[in-house]
């Protein structure tokens, strides 16, 4: 087991999930019924042997620190190394707001320094992938690559690459023996379909030497500032390495609904989590219980739900109840809702704890489901 | 001087018994750790109960079959009760300088764990056992033999007058002091019955077990020997009468009627309560897998299942599979157990990891309760009578005599 340190940036991304993400970073998000989505990735570091992990939060943080804790379901609260939270602060160089991820990593120095890793493992936080980085660390070390970053082939199944996709997506054109010889960040419309998955493998000294060298001459972002003009010039060996699993960004409400709407295919639960295992946080909760009237199919159910109604492929959180006669449909219900009587939900979201009172009907597209925010009682 | 802060309670749970009355199912664990509601353990109520009651060390004496129960207790901290100044300890007999034995009896575990107790200087101690399925504030009775100055308090229940006699009867005065104590009594004068949950003073206690410990006559045993001599003695003994649910898992009959309990509407035995939450060790699983040709009907099922088939009025625990055209029907499926297409399971318990392939037939619609002993694979076609227990040994010699 390799020697690495993994460094998670939560802040990127939030601004297409609408209700879902205003009072949350994307990292904390519920999804799959009972998980967050900085579960994956940092379950994914846990299992390949990452015993320090920071995460750099900037936004929004409440729900995440409460969700990390003390790292304890990720076996990271140990006397060495374990858990850092690493939230936004003000001094005199630093400003508290970060421009880009090398500003966060610039603004955490200090504990870069102080880490002992030999390799440092950069990712961001809204990814669902189960993935060991091993292979991918032997591959670095085969082809003494200075960074290697970690991409997926585009696929329908699993980018939502259409018009309204907005966001900063980096294409690779990656050569024959690994090495990445052009790389795109944003275009509209990319000349490669290796789409970057934002993680990145590099040795820590080196990383703490570029990241100071890119913030002295005011650069702020990653890809563009630090990784491109390095591609362009050849200053640095980019090697990148393919995974070929099932992976899904989470970056729109589309895309959020897709993810949990894929786990009801037997084949995408086993790679998510027959794989290798993925650690949340524990909430003491009574197995679902079903009652008489009740017909359920194709769905997700978590532990605490109570139903007594029917549900077609929906995801259902953890202490979900449907009450008599109600029927839900391709639906996703975050935790503690409560669908009271005889109501009607078809393409929905639910954030926590909403209500809805009986007999009450809500129908969405399934290109455009229905959003309902956090403890709201309709 | 040691470091250690006085505790007023402590707690010790006996944990060391077999637990034969449950067959095939303690063959290879104690009886503590045995599944029960979907995702729990029997020792998760005592565990839970000492938590939410504020009792911060706990000792559990294990000795028969101690692995998995070690295991699951861990660090204590699914109970919170991995503390710098208390938590959970798991205490199996040890040598001494002179000799080192086994625990003789229930007494006798808690005399050679009396050095275990003093670290802590308590004042009272209670006395646990691992069979029992129930919610109860310790602390309440604490506070009632405090209050009436006993110098032992055993929780009692009343029972159906009928089963009384499988008991061990109390038999009070309108004081609720005890005059008179019964174990299993053909005659019952009383419905009164132990809980088995003691608490003593400790000072008379610790006489008592020195004393139990100097007559070689003696079984070592808190119900036949050392209450009888506190009684004898005309101590100060007091019943503390508790209400709610309450029952003895220790046979596969009332285990699988405390797993039905829990489907009753409003269930008999309520496991949701915030006020009174039981915490368990849980598995790292997904949530489970209803299919659109599953049918579930009247059923508790826990996280990680795959549900593809009919489930009636059963409690399927975590990483069951439930395959297509399989029947599930009264019954109580332990974690990660598969049944294959096609294979009916009726009025039975299923253990842990356990296969029921596809066409097998296990238990009755009416009939005793069949049981599935843990890592039985069945092989095709098997058929499991009512009442039966079978497991790896019987599949195999069923095979061999089949050649």
């Amino acid at each position: 087991m390799k020697d690495i340190m993994g460094i998670i940036f939560t802040t990127k991304d939030d601004l297409s999930l609408r209700e879902l993400t205003s009072a949350r970073a994307v990292a904390a998000l519920p999804v799959a019924g009972r998980y967050r989505i900085v579960d994956f990735v940092l379950s994914n570091l846990v299992n390949s042997g990452a015993r320090n992990v920071g995460v750099i939060m900037q936004r929004n943080y409440h729900s995440l620190m409460d969700h990390l804790g003390s790292g304890k379901e990720w076996d990271l609260h140990t006397r060495n190394n374990g858990l850092f939270i690493l939230p936004p602060f003000l001094t005199q160089e630093n400003g508290g707001e970060y421009a880009g991820v090398l500003d966060g990593l610039r603004a955490n120095f200090d504990y870069l320094r102080r880490s002992r890793q030999e390799l440092a493992i950069v990712t961001g936080s809204n990814m669902v992938f189960n993935m060991s980085f091993e292979p991918m660390i032997r591959q670095h070390e085969k082809t003494g690559a200075d960074i290697t970053m970690l991409y997926t082939k585009v696929r329908a199944s699993n980018m939502e690459l259409g018009s309204a996709q907005k966001h900063a997506h980096a294409f690779l054109n990656v050569a024959e023996d690994g090495r990445v010889v052009d790389m795109e960040v944003n275009p509209n419309a990319a000349s490669y379909n290796n789409i970057s998955m934002n993680v990145l493998l590099v040795k820590r000294t080196l990383l703490i030497h570029l990241v100071d060298g890119a913030t002295a001459h005011g650069a702020h972002d990653l890809d563009r500032d630090l990784l491109q003009p390095s591609i362009k010039c050849c200053s640095l060996k980019v090697y990148g390495y393919e995974f070929d699993g099932y992976c899904r960004p989470v970056e729109t409400i589309r895309g959020y609904f897709r993810c949990n709407m894929d786990l009801l295919d037997l084949g995408v639960r086993r790679e998510l989590f027959k794989t290798m295992p993925v650690y949340t946080k524990i909430r003491d909760e009574v197995p679902a219980i079903y009652r008489s009237g009740n017909s359920v199919k194709n769905s997700l159910v978590a532990d605490g739900c109570v139903i007594e109604g029917s549900v077609e492929n929906c995801v259902l959180f953890r202490g979900v109840r449907i009450g008599r006669g109600s029927s839900v449909k391709n639906s996703i219900i975050m935790q503690d809702s409560n669908i009271e009587e005889f109501v009607e939900l078809e393409n929905v979201i639910l954030d926590k704890a909403v209500t809805i009172r009986s007999h009450g009907r809500l129908i969405g597209q399934m290109q455009y489901p229905i959003v309902i925010g956090k403890n709201v009682t309709l | 001087m040691n470091d250690m802060r006085k505790k007023s309670c402590i707690a010790m749970l006996l944990a060391g018994g077999q637990g034969s009355r449950l067959g095939l199912l303690t063959k290879v664990v104690a009886k503590p750790a045995v599944p029960f509601g979907g995702k729990y353990r029997i020792i998760d109520f005592p565990l839970s109960n000492c938590a939410n009651s504020g009792i911060d060390v706990v000792g559990v004496l294990t000795q028969y079959q101690p692995l998995e129960l070690n295991r699951y207790i861990g660090s204590g901290a699914p109970w919170d009760l991995d503390l710098t100044n208390g938590g959970v300890f798991v205490l199996p007999p040890y040598m001494k300088a002179k000799s080192g034995e086994w625990y003789r009896g229930t007494a006798n575990a808690i005399h050679q764990n009396v050095s275990f107790i003093e670290q802590y200087d308590p004042d009272y101690v209670l006395v646990l056992s691992g069979d029992h399925i129930y919610k109860m504030d310790y602390n309440k009775m604490l506070a009632s033999h405090i209050e009436t100055g006993a110098d032992i308090t055993i929780a009692v229940r009343p029972v159906p007058w009928e089963v009384a006699s499988s008991f061990g009867i109390m038999n009070v005065d309108p004081e609720n002091t005890i005059v008179e104590f019964e174990e299993k009594p053909k005659l019952p004068k009383s419905n009164l019955a132990s809980m088995g949950v003691y608490i003593f003073t400790w000072p008379v206690l610790k006489s008592y077990l020195d004393k139990d410990a100097c007559d070689p006559a003696s079984k070592n045993d808190f119900g036949k020997n050392v209450i009888p001599a506190m009684l004898h003695d005309r101590l100060k003994l007091k019943a503390y009468a508790f209400d709610g649910y309450w029952k003895d898992v220790g046979t596969i009959e009332s285990l699988w009627e405390a797993n039905m309990d829990l489907l009753k509407i409003p269930p008999e035995f309520n496991l949701s309560d915030a006020r009174w939450p039981i915490y368990a060790r849980s598995p790292v699983l997904p949530p489970h897998f209803i299919g659109q040709r599953a049918s579930i009907e009247h059923s508790m099922i826990a996280e990680g299942c795959e549900v593809n088939g009919t489930v009636r009025k059963s409690v399927l625990f975590y990483g069951v599979e439930v395959e297509k055209d399989a029947l599930v029907e009264d019954s109580v499926i332990m974690p990660y157990a598969r049944i294959e297409a096609g294979a009916v399971v009726r009025r039975a318990i299923v253990a842990e990891n356990c296969v029921v392939s596809a066409g097998c037939v296990v238990g009755e619609a009416n009939g005793d309760i069949a049981l599935v002993g843990q890592d039985t694979a069945l092989p095709e076609g098997c058929r499991v009578l009512a009442g039966e227990q079978v497991d790896r040994l019987d599949v195999a010699r069923r095979r061999h005599d089949a050649k």
